[in-house]
């Protein structure tokens, strides 16, 4: 593999760097959820919460896949799997999302 | 058996196979954590009732999530340290990653073990109240909820009877001295006399005889069946069954024959039910999820059935559950209030909680004086309180205030009265509630309220039977916490096994820690989604 003991030993500081950064931005997540001067829109729970907490863990998640998980320099294989699996995660999402369109809710569906 | 391509890259994947094995592995993981995801948002956006958002305790949740960040730094660092060739350094790192991984299992276990000691009830009228459920006074083996009956008379179903639910009842049964309320003979010949007391012997010697006798009948009319069907048939050959024949069809014919035949048959009589009386009314007392009141009306008459037909009548007795109310929510009662045109405020004062206990109503009226507060100072900011602040009463509001007055709270102000709640660390899983009958235990005295079992509709501990929220909170975070078990093996595998292997081929265990670590990465990756949205959002 591409990581010789040098290459590796270049990359102990960014290691310890994402570690903290994951750290930094747990705390913010919970800041942003208790705090009361940085609660986003309305009062308690809303849709900014929602944005702004999912957004700091998709970033954490980011973090992690690309540096401790290696998927920043990977062989091209690796990605076609991984992105297969992800793809089929995010179509039953958003085949969820077609609930929405739930035809007992149109107007005219029993028949008026 | 060499299996090829553990360490050097094959050719055309220009990988080695244990690298692509475990991605297609993860592959699969991703598929099935965002399948349980999408079930939790479809669950919650659809939710027929008030979502129990940012309940949880954060503290252990926050906690949890440093310990997993942690142990994913250092089995980077295990890694790293292998492929310099430290053992020493590998040895410390794994250790730490393992010891984060069993601290990770006892903080979920400190957490779900709160849940199952916390009980709730959904109220008649949409009322949630949470809190501890303490001995009822007079059921027997002093259960904490069990449903009681006085009860005369039993019967039971020899066709469906249980020995799971006889077992626990027959010191019950005996103890009310239960016996036979009429001489039953048996198709052998034996007579159980009148009076024979209920044993588990009499039910199996019965039951046996009751089914041998359903065999018995149930071959003879299989029998006859036949037989009528070839007599008719020989009497009018190549008739299909319906086609007429008279007035007839031959299928009506058939039955005909069938009746003439049954009535010379030699038919045993069935017993499919024993019946018992008692010399006076004796307390029944069974587990709620054993069976169902027909009634719920104390001092009524009225009949508990079993879930095995066992079918007890006599006269409902006290079922109510006492319990030490630590949360109370509202918000369901007015969004079914608001269904039928009943003002909020109406709804609440007339829910059954305020009407008949003064407790509750006093710490009612406390929370109206924190609401007030809370808009006063919202009110410059241009913010309102949510529907949670002013419906949903939390644990540490009745714990903060407990031993407060109204006109106490009305003299401070919003900030003030937020310094009273206990915080984090007080709860650190959940309300501690005083040991009923010792004063001198820790925790706080959370007022008491004792509920008719009239009164609830439904009552649960918080597990996943609650409701689809702690369904799946515990689905996703007990499979997460199987990874976090299944990785923690393996690694402590590499860690207290690979001695011999990092002699012999250093490069090959280090590739097997580079793949361990990965899915070790990716359980952090899991619980990096899960803590926001389970426990903040």
């Amino acid at each position: 593999m591409a990581d010789s003991p040098e290459q590796i030993k270049k990359h102990i500081k960014l290691y310890l760097l994402i570690g903290g950064a994951l750290f930094v931005c747990t705390v913010l997540t919970v800041a942003v959820a208790k705090i009361e001067w940085l609660d986003f829109g309305s009062r308690g729970f809303g849709t900014a919460d929602m944005v702004i907490g999912l957004l700091i863990a998709l970033f954490k998640a980011t973090l992690v896949a690309l540096i401790f998980m290696h998927l920043n320099h990977e062989k091209k294989l690796i990605y076609w799997l991984f992105g297969f699996g992800l793809f089929f995660a995010v179509c039953l999402m958003l085949i969820t999302g077609l609930a929405f369109s739930d035809p007992v809710e149109f107007e005219g569906f029993f028949g008026r | 058996m060499e299996i090829p391509y553990i360490v050097e890259p094959r050719k055309d994947t220009g990988l080695n196979n244990s690298k692509i094995g475990i991605w297609l592995f993860l592959a699969s993981e991703v598929m099935l954590f965002g399948g349980l995801f999408s079930g939790y948002v479809f669950l919650r956006i659809y939710a027929d009732y008030p979502w129990p958002e940012r309940t949880l305790p954060v503290l252990p949740g926050l906690i949890n999530t440093f310990v997993l960040i942690g142990s994913s730094i250092t089995v980077v660092f295990a890694w790293v340290s292998l492929k310099l060739r430290q053992w020493r350094k590998f040895q410390i790192y794994m250790g730490i990653t393992i010891v984060c991984a069993a601290l990770f299992m006892v903080l979920k276990g400190v957490e779900y073990n709160a849940k199952f000691h916390h009980q709730a009830i959904r109220m008649d009228d949409y009322t949630v109240i949470e809190g501890h459920s303490h001995k009822q006074k007079n059921a027997v083996g002093g259960a904490h909820k069990n449903l009681n009956i006085k009860a005369k008379s039993l019967t039971v179903s020899l066709s469906r009877v249980d020995d799971i639910y006889f077992d626990v009842l027959d010191e019950q049964y005996s103890k009310a001295g239960f016996g036979l309320a009429n001489d039953v003979k048996l198709t052998d010949g034996t007579v159980l006399e009148q009076g024979t007391a209920i044993t588990k012997e009499l039910i199996d010697q019965a039951k046996k005889d009751f089914l041998a006798a359903l065999a018995h009948n149930s071959n003879i009319n299989i029998e006859l069946g036949r037989q009528a069907w070839k007599t008719v048939k020989s009497k009018h050959p190549g008739v299909k069954y319906y086609e007429l024949v008279g007035d007839q069809t031959l299928k009506g014919l058939v039955d005909e024959e069938l009746k003439k035949l049954k009535k010379d048959a030699d038919f045993k009589a069935e017993t499919p039910a024993l019946n018992f009386v008692s010399n006076e009314e004796a307390l029944i007392s069974v587990n709620p999820y054993w069976g169902r009141l027909s009634n719920k009306n104390r001092g009524k008459a009225g009949r508990l059935t079993l879930k095995d037909d066992t079918s007890i009548i006599g006269t409902i007795a006290d079922s109510s559950i006492t319990i030490n109310v630590d949360g109370i929510d509202f918000r369901h009662t007015i969004t079914k209030a608001e269904e039928k045109g009943i003002p909020k405020d109406t709804a609440i004062k007339n829910s059954w909680l305020l009407k008949s206990n003064e407790n509750m109503r006093e710490v009612w009226a406390k929370h109206k004086v924190v609401t007030k507060k809370l808009v006063e100072y919202l009110e410059p900011k241009g913010k309102k309180p949510t529907e949670n602040d002013i419906y949903r009463i939390n644990w540490q509001e009745i714990a903060g205030l407990a031993d407060k007055s109204i006109e106490d709270i009305e003299k401070l102000d919003h900030k003030e009265i937020e310094a009273l709640f206990p915080g984090d660390i007080e709860g650190f899983a959940g309300p501690v509630h005083k040991k009923h009958g010792d004063p001198d235990s820790k925790g706080v005295a959370y007022p008491e309220v004792v509920v008719p079992r009239a009164q609830v509709r439904f009552e649960s501990v918080f597990s996943p039977r609650w409701n689809t929220y702690y369904a799946t909170y515990f689905t996703i975070t007990g499979l997460h916490g199987l990874h976090v078990i299944a990785g923690a093996l393996v690694l402590a595998y590499y860690l207290f096994f690979g001695r011999k292997m990092y002699e012999e081929k250093p490069e090959w265990l280090a590739n097997r820690v580079e793949v361990g670590g990965l899915f070790w990465h990716f359980v952090d990756l899991v619980w990096i989604f899960l803590f926001p949205i389970l426990y903040l959002m």
